[in-house]
């Protein structure tokens, strides 16, 4: 037969007319055969879903592990306007439950601040001591 | 000029070894905390809500500091960087900490065209940024070295924790160390407190924030260095997500030879960045990305506006005359506005989270 030696061939034949993948003719044998087809058919469908389904899921949770940053910035954008609901984790939500905040809570700046810290005992008494620069600007 | 503070205390596990204790700041608002105390040759801020996380959040933000610091310090003999620099090149398997922070400067070379590189250790070395910057002052008469270009970023392999560095390469993660360390101690703080809260954390005015923050965003001033009333233009923003980092060639300056240095490196001369620009600042979704955008932004000069441009991040460029520049919707003039903080990452995103010890 032809799918035969295109098996020993190497090649694998596609399903085409007359092949299994088709609905059988009607006939003595059809009923039985025809709904065991249609079974498989259905059960492969769905299994195929439930692998689609699946394999999304775990790509979005391994994501959401993944980028905790991406995440909870993709969660924010929306929420910068509008004030969005906080994402899981340590990701960050512009709060629509957060306390209201008036003043200053950290300047963003050049690091121009620099302290060397040194420890002895006096006394039985840790004394440290911290010797601040201010930023070089200031001598200038 | 040089400011002196002694304060006399009991003895802790913290002071013995070197950590300086937290200093409790007035936060204006009775539904915030906030404390304060010097960390890698800078300061480093924690503000949080509710106020009783205060503790918590500061223990997390220690153990990240401490673990950073002896990974990624070139001014600690025994930092693991400091190992790596003194190896005369070779193959290294890096801690999971040090993997993660030298990924993350590598990340930025690449994504910054050079323009931000790790391997520009020996040309800070050259201009005098040879120890704690708090001790270069001492060296103002001597003349600095001879300019060293940066090796190359490329040159630098990285594959899992193996770090192959070529012979007479050295490290410095500068550019983006801070960063990455505010991204750390942010996630390690919120963590560490659990819901319901928000943790900010400053490392030398490199923000990154967690959790839930306040309405409309964490109040953040903008400013060309840590004292805003000496700063030309100081803005406040708010920081609803994210980081925000500036970079500024007004801060960390030294003489040699009469001659005015900072910590700015070109990559390109092994000279200070000369460009147009004396304070950059950018939002980001990561500090790391924050940070690294600033520093390129200086270093590319009279570039940086159109590659800022490409990023899609709010920045904010103060000329060296005094100039403002705004891009990518970052707030113009009024304060008190929100930071379009953009999602994504460059520089910081294939990473897993950070936990306190690492």
């Amino acid at each position: 037969m032809d799918s035969d030696r295109a098996y020993r061939s190497g090649r694998v034949p596609l399903p085409g007319p007359g092949d299994s993948w088709q609905a059988d003719p009607p006939g003595p044998a059809a009923p039985v055969r025809g709904q065991g087809i249609r079974h498989v058919r259905r059960m492969s469908n769905w299994t195929a879903a439930a692998l689609i389904v699946g394999t999304g899921a775990a790509t979005v949770a391994l994501a959401h592990q993944a980028l905790p940053a991406a995440t909870s910035a993709a969660g924010t954008g929306a929420a910068t306007g509008a004030g969005g609901a906080a994402t899981g984790g340590a990701g960050t939500a512009a709060g629509a439950t957060g306390p209201q905040a008036t003043h200053s809570v950290a300047t963003t700046s050049g690091s121009g601040v620099t302290t060397t810290t040194t420890t002895h005992t006096v006394n039985g008494k840790t004394v440290v001591t911290h010797v601040r620069h201010a930023p070089a600007y200031h001598d200038n | 000029m040089v400011m002196a503070m002694t304060m006399m205390t009991t003895t802790s596990m913290s002071e013995l070894a070197g950590v300086t204790p937290w200093r409790r700041i007035a936060a204006g608002d009775d539904a915030l905390a906030i404390a304060e105390r010097d960390a890698l040759g800078t300061s480093a801020r924690v503000a949080v809500w509710p106020p009783a996380d205060l503790g918590r959040a500061c223990a997390a933000v220690d153990r990240v500091l401490d673990a950073l610091d002896r990974q990624a310090s070139r001014f600690r003999a025994d930092s693991e960087i400091t190992w790596l620099n003194h190896g005369g090149g070779g193959l290294f398997m890096l801690s999971d900490g040090l993997t993660e922070a030298v990924g993350v400067a590598l990340a930025a070379a690449r994504w910054t065209g050079g323009w931000v590189d790790p391997t520009v250790g020996d040309a800070l070395i050259s201009l005098g940024y040879d120890r704690d910057f708090a001790a270069i002052d001492q060296q103002r008469g001597e003349p600095p070295g001879v300019p060293v270009p940066a090796p190359g970023w490329d040159r630098v392999e990285l594959h899992g924790p193996m770090l192959r560095l070529p012979p007479g390469v050295r490290l410095d993660l500068g550019a983006t160390a801070k960063g990455v360390g505010s991204d750390r101690a942010a996630w390690a703080a919120r963590s560490a407190c659990g819901p319901p809260g928000g943790v900010l954390v400053s490392l030398g005015g490199d923000i990154a924030v967690a959790g839930t923050s306040p309405r409309d965003g964490w109040p953040v001033t903008v400013a060309d260095g840590p004292d805003p009333a000496r700063s030309a233009a100081p803005q406040l923003v708010r920081l609803p997500s994210g980081a925000v980092a500036t970079s500024s060639v007004t801060c960390r300056q030294w003489r040699r030879g009469g001659q005015s240095l900072h910590h700015i490196v070109d990559p390109r001369t092994g000279l200070p960045a000369a460009g147009p620009w004396q304070t950059v600042s950018a939002a980001a979704a990561t500090c790391a990305d924050a940070n690294a955008a600033t520093t390129a932004a200086i270093v590319a000069g009279p570039r940086a506006e159109d590659w800022l441009a490409t990023t899609g991040l709010p920045a904010r460029l103060v000329a060296r005359d005094g100039e403002v520049r705004y891009l990518g919707g970052w707030p113009a003039a009024a304060d008190g506005a929100t930071l379009p903080v953009p999602p994504g990452t460059h520089v910081y995103g294939g990473v897993r989270r950070p936990g306190g010890g690492r």
